[in-house]
């Protein structure tokens, strides 16, 4: 790339990496306010019943309990976790503070307040609650099945959507590969668990400290509900461990808030793992069909698919889902004719919605080890085959409409098999010993924001100090990945100094302009691009007031390092700082600039990634023993944290295709209560992992830049099941592939347990 | 000694004693498990240690899984629990967790005890009245988290022969990844090789995680015993592993998996014993 | 119960039900809040401290169990406001996204380290295989254990301290300042006298700055009037 870069493209640490190391830094779990009160949540037992009588008589007594809550003494007004503005589509306002009709285990009946953690639990402990028992509903066969129960009254599906384009060509000769492809319901395991604290306040009003990734959006879910007005209701984002979509949604938000007002005391409700596990989200479960006509010289022609999400209790964002799950295919492939029907089904079971890749993730395994299905059937090397169809730079996407922008990912794809020497180990047999090895590749697509679905914008400003650093002020939440350092390096960028010398914070709606919030892939995109411009205007007045000061010119001037400098004379510059004092004694107390910054495109992002594996068939244990990534950033913006975000991205995926599944038995209880059983892999089993990053301009982000967060983990899994495939010749795709289907698949082909409700 | 004699004197059924703490801190901090007391045993420097006593090898009940797996004595005289002990969990859990506390839990996945399963262990206990007792492990292990232990009673120390210079042992387990994961499958090997009859002899089989409680394959010891060191050896203790494990859980849902997985777990023990070089099952 | 703690070098007289754990005694009695908890069962390692130079679960252990002994935070890595070696090289390798599970890591590390200098890069994952992580993939926090044992490869991060050397070298020269100042003079002088100033004087505050999205060159265009600005009179 030409573009003589200062900042961008460096490696940057997370901006707040100095209290991270020194375990300065408050998390929201850390966090306190004097005279703070504790809560503990009491949840259903059961997966679907009536709540006929509470008894918190012994609890109640317990010294240090405040008060004990339920739907007896709270509005059942009903609201939906996952709204961003009032007034949206596919926001279904199912669920109530508590609920007098459960339907989960894990859903909420009461909740205790207590002047301690621990006596809020000793008292948790004592409430007695008596039910009244209904059918449960544990599978989506059971609930589609199902005429006179329901999760809900509005039915047991809660979403359909079809999309149908193209027109179909002639398959006359053409191959038709049928395949089915099932991913668990899986926890996202970020290592914080979900917190909340809130505060009413005697002048009536209330603050909320979350670490949801919408302040905005929950500050409207929690006004409305317990009927304030929007500017006495203040939410702040707080430093937080992660959320990989588990905390965007306002999940005890809406609880806490409550609960605040009600006992006029702050209150802070912090979950244990388990209830992270099952009572706040899950990443839902899928089943996906798909049948493809292709040519026999392996040229798609027609792909049908049919999509089934398990929504769990409530419908949450599964509708916006199981929409999403029909736009990613087109993004990577070119195809004559596409048709996609998905449904998302409630379930008695833990509440499905927001995690990482948007159904990317479950879309692209089924796809994919649906092309290698394809690619064995007519006798083609995987690669090729995708090869001889993915899309091209600025192709349409044929669902949306958009341009896929600058879409590299048939040279990831082509790259990426040159450096993991795809063809030589390709060509390796596996063997019949026992340890056998294969390779596989899959590719993947998501999206760059919410342009073409939903309004997207963002605002922000940035201001000038008297000494010549800079603060940036944006609703920025940062879970964790760098998104504030992200800011800094684009705006520092701009105007010629260290990213350093600006100081960006977190979101408040008190203090900072109105953004959606970190999720779709949106913030490198449209917010840094935001940060871009804004800068830009800045980095305007800097000019301008050094022209007027050294009376020259602009097209004489240039920004760097911290000056206003003269082309062709490095005598003649004024420092910033200078610029700030003297345009004050001109009564320009501040050079600053505000922008509204509307996304005009909404490009593909891609990544290609190959994976290595050993299979024990002794003990169906399977080691990923190579990995390379291959990704189509745009620009890298902080190179080092692109790559770090790779590594965990994979070792998310590794998780998805072997070891994660939240499974609940025939009560309707999770066989999980933590990290015990729910095995995320772990150092020694995490092989290294090479990231290639391809670099190209052509889009609309700062800098060419594209997101990376949510596309890096998409394709991790079907890489990963595609190579044990390889290594075994089987057509594994029930995923996860613990060691009982491995073992299955060798030895009783039959009996491989399916994944029904997994 | 005598301190720790006194409290458990005035122990009840609800007093709970203290080594570790991983897996008692959790127990009794659940609501309505609160024990009356707590006995303390992480001071008692006493009960840990690694003595050869004659051809007798004692170990404390409050040694750590840290301590066996780094101990030379361990390391010579029964390798095998210091192969478990290093595959006991993390790092920190091995660092805190004891032999006696790993016993007394009774889990069915306990690698500890498998291994001194087939050392053929007896447990030394102490009681309130200041008795002292000793009796086989498997009389101790009576099934799942189930102990013959009163509630008076605590473990002061395991004794078993010591292995000597003719003796291999090994340790394997199959868990659900590599590190950091309870059992679904283990075993214990223990074989006496004597060069000149070019056999084995004292064999000795534990399996661990089938069933209520680490267990001997007897059938197969006798099976195996007097054989010659090759691969038909190899493949016959692995069937014998197999069958075991049948009767073990028949009718259970993990059997299918536990059933393959067990030749597998059979030929990492034989492997590891390092008499021949390794083999593989062979497949059909 | 009364216990007697020594925590980072100090020790701390504490009040403390007979079950309470270490790591809510280091939390809430102590406010040293940089051990976290993140599993409460001995799983995820966040609330690794160092008990007498070992790596413990402080969510698995009692309170009692830890008297008598040398604790170890990880807020007592840091010397006198330095950052120990591992610290810094968890900065300079990456090693730190959201960082909750960074305490943990760099306790695991720091025993490893106090026990086994130079470790292979298996011992090191071995030694934070109950270290849990979901934001790094773990190559990164493997990379700096490793430079911190003195087998440095990768290439750093930029780190914070640099911005303070960049600071130095911007000035105005004083040649170029005089010649402002009297620009900046001549523009108070009108003011005094009661003059308006020219609007031409001041950078004005709404320069179109290109159409919303354009990646194009800074708004660095003049406004129509700019050359004629000389001061207010």
């Amino acid at each position: 790339m030409t573009e003589d870069l200062q900042y961008v493209g460096g490696s940057y640490p997370v901006h707040d990496v100095a209290q991270k190391v020194t375990g300065e830094l408050i998390y929201g779990s850390d966090f306190s306010v004097p005279g703070m009160l504790h809560a503990k949540l009491i949840l259903s037992t059961i997966p679907h019943g009536i709540v006929k009588r509470i008894d918190a008589s012994r609890a109640e007594v317990l010294p240090g309990v405040v008060k004990i809550f339920s739907h007896e003494n709270s509005p059942m007004t009903r609201f939906c976790r996952a709204r961003i503005h009032p007034g949206q589509d596919l926001a279904p306002h199912d669920e109530t503070l508590f609920s007098e009709h459960v339907r989960f285990v894990g859903d909420r009946v009461a909740a205790v307040v207590a002047t301690s953690r621990a006596a809020a639990e000793a008292a948790a402990a004592l409430v007695a609650i008596e039910y009244e028992e209904l059918p449960a509903l544990l599978t989506v066969d059971e609930a589609l099945a199902s005429t006179d129960v329901l999760v809900h009254s509005t039915g047991n599906v809660a979403y359909e959507f079809e999309v149908d384009k193209g027109e179909r060509p002639d398959l006359e000769g053409a191959v038709v590969i049928s395949s089915s492809t099932s991913t668990p319901r899986v926890h996202h395991a970020a290592l914080e668990p979900h917190v909340c604290i809130a505060q009413g306040h005697s002048t009536g009003g209330m603050t909320v400290w979350t670490t949801s990734q919408g302040v905005y959006a929950a500050r409207t879910v929690i006004a409305e509900l317990l009927d304030m007005e929007y500017h006495r209701v203040r939410v702040i984002k707080v430093p937080m461990g992660g959320s990989f979509g588990g905390k965007t949604e306002y999940i005890i938000e809406p609880v806490v808030a409550f609960l605040a007002k009600e006992t006029r005391r702050p209150v802070k409700l912090l979950l244990d793992r388990e209830e992270c596990m099952i009572a706040t989200m899950v990443r839902p479960a899928t089943w996906t069909t798909i049948r493809t006509a292709f040519s026999p010289d392996g040229m798609l022609l027609d792909f049908e698919a049919a999509s089934t999400l398990d929504a769990g209790a409530y419908a949450s964002s599964t509708p916006d889902y199981s929409v999403h799950m029909c736009k990613k295919v087109t993004k990577l492939y070119r195809v004559p004719h596409y048709q996609h029907q998905s449904r998302a089904v409630l379930t008695n079971t833990p509440v499905g919605g927001a995690a990482r890749g948007w159904g990317a993730p479950e879309i692209a395994a089924a796809t994919e080890i649906h092309m290698d299905r394809v690619a064995a059937a007519l006798r083609l090397d995987p690669v090729e085959l995708r090869l001889k169809n993915m899309v091209e730079p600025f192709d349409t996407d044929l669902v949306t409409g958009l341009s896929l922008g600058d879409a590299r990912v048939r040279e990831c794809l082509e790259r990426g098999a040159v450096a993991f020497d795809w063809a030589a180990r390709r060509a390796r047999p596996a063997g019949r010993g026992r340890l056998r090895r294969g390779v596989g590749v899959a590719a993947g697509a998501h999206k760059n924001g919410m342009f073409g679905a939903f309004p997207e914008a963002s605002n922000m400003s940035l201001k000038m100090n008297e000494d010549g650093t800079f603060e940036l002020n944006a609703s920025l939440h940062d879970p964790g990945c760098g998104v504030v350092t992200t800011m800094k390096i684009i705006a520092a960028e701009v105007l010629g100094v260290h990213p350093d010398r600006i100081a960006a914070g977190e979101a408040d709606t008190a203090t900072t302009p109105f953004d959606y919030g970190t999720y779709g892939s949106r913030v490198t995109y449209v917010v840094g691009q935001c940060a871009r411009v804004t800068a830009e205007k800045v980095k305007g007045r800097l000019l301008q007031a050094a022209a007027e000061l050294l009376r020259e010119p602009i097209v004489h001037l240039y920004t760097r390092d911290g000056a206003v400098r003269v082309r062709n004379d490095a005598a003649r510059a004024i420092a910033y700082r200078d610029i700030a004092r003297l345009s004050e004694m001109r009564h320009v107390p501040s050079i600053s600039a505000s922008t509204t910054y509307y996304a005009v495109s909404n490009p593909a992002s891609y990544s290609v990634q190959f994976a290595e594996v050993e299979v024990d068939c002794a003990t169906g244990l399977v080691a990923v023993t190579d990995f390379l990534a291959v990704a189509d950033v745009g620009r890298a913006i902080n190179r080092g944290m692109v790559e770090a975000q790779y590594q965990g991205a994979v070792q998310m995926g590794i998780g998805y295709a072997l070891y994660e599944h939240l499974d609940v038995d025939e009560q309707g209880r999770g066989g999980v209560d933590g990290f015990k059983n729910y095995h995320i892999v772990n150092a020694p089993d995490m092989p290294d992992i090479q990231v290639l990053l391809v670099e190209h301009e052509g889009d609309d982000g700062p800098f060419s830049a594209k997101s990376v967060g949510e596309i890096a983990t998409v394709p991790t899994a079907p890489a990963v099941v595609n190579a044990v495939n390889n290594a075994l010749a089987t057509t594994l795709s029930d995923l996860p592939l613990v060691p009982e289907r491995i073992i299955a698949a060798l030895h009783e082909p039959e009996e491989v347990p399916a994944c029904s409700s997994c | 000694m005598d301190e720790l004699a006194a409290a458990l004197k005035a122990a009840t059924p609800q007093t709970r004693l203290l080594a570790g703490g991983t897996d008692l801190v959790r127990a009794v901090r659940r609501p309505g498990s609160e024990p009356d007391v707590i006995i303390d045993l992480t001071g008692l420097d006493e009960l840990s240690y690694v003595r050869l006593d004659g051809e007798t090898l004692r170990v404390g009940a409050t040694t750590t899984f840290t301590e066996l797996q780094s101990d030379p004595l361990v390391h010579e005289h029964a390798l095998c629990l210091g192969l478990a002990a290093a595959q006991v969990g993390s790092a920190q859990i091995r660092n805190v967790g004891t032999i006696g506390g790993n016993i007394a839990n009774a889990s069915p996945c306990a690698d500890g005890a498998t291994a001194l399963t087939a050392l053929g262990a007896e447990v030394t206990t102490l009681d309130g009245a200041g008795t002292v007792r000793t009796r086989p492990l498997g009389e101790l292990l009576l099934g799942p988290s189930q102990t013959s232990l009163a509630h008076d009673e605590a473990i002061t120390e395991f004794s078993f022969s010591a292995l000597g210079a003719a003796h291999r042992s090994a340790f394997a387990k199959i868990g659900s990844r590599t590190a950091v994961s309870v059992a679904r499958l283990s075993a214990a090997l223990v074989v006496r090789f004597d060069p000149a009859a070019g056999s084995l002899t004292d064999v000795r089989v534990a399996l661990g995680a089938v069933g209520g409680a680490a267990f001997r394959a007897a059938r197969l010891e006798q099976e195996l015993q007097g054989r010659p060191v090759d691969e038909d050896t190899a493949r016959l203790f692995a069937e014998g592993c197999v069958a075991a494990v049948q009767e073990s859980i028949p009718g259970r849902y993990s059997l299918p998996y536990k059933r393959h997985a067990a030749v597998g777990l059979a030929y990492d023990a034989w492997n590891m014993l390092a008499l021949v070089a390794p083999c593989e099952p062979a497949w059909v | 119960m009364q216990l007697l703690l020594t925590v980072n070098g100090l020790t701390h007289e504490v009040e403390v039900r007979p079950t309470a754990r270490l790591l809510d005694v280091l939390r809430d009695e102590l406010g040293l809040t940089g051990t976290k908890e993140g599993c409460a069962e001995g799983e995820c390692g966040a609330c690794t401290v160092l008990v007498d130079g070992k790596a413990v679960n402080s969510c698995v252990m009692l309170a009692v169990q830890a008297r008598g002994k040398e604790i170890l935070t990880v807020e007592g890595l840091a010397e006198h406001g330095e950052l120990d070696l591992l610290q810094q090289k968890f900065v300079e390798y990456g090693a730190v996204q959201c960082g909750y599970c960074t305490p943990g890591m760099l306790m695991s590390a720091k025993a490893l380290l106090m026990a086994n200098p130079v470790p292979s890069e298996q011992d090191i994952r071995i030694a934070l295989a109950g270290n849990l992580c979901r934001c790094t993939g773990y190559a990164a926090i493997v990379a700096a254990v490793k430079a911190a044992s003195g087998h440095d490869a990768t290439p750093a991060m930029v780190l914070p301290g640099e911005a303070e050397e960049l600071a130095v070298e911007v000035a105005t020269d004083p040649e170029t300042l005089a010649i402002v100042e009297e620009v900046v003079e001549a523009a108070v002088a009108g003011l005094t006298e009661g003059t308006a100033p020219a609007p031409e004087a001041f950078p004005s505050p709404d320069a179109p700055a290109g159409p919303p999205g354009a990646p194009a060159a800074p708004s660095s265009e003049p406004p129509e009037n700019a050359d004629d600005a000389e001061g207010g009179d």
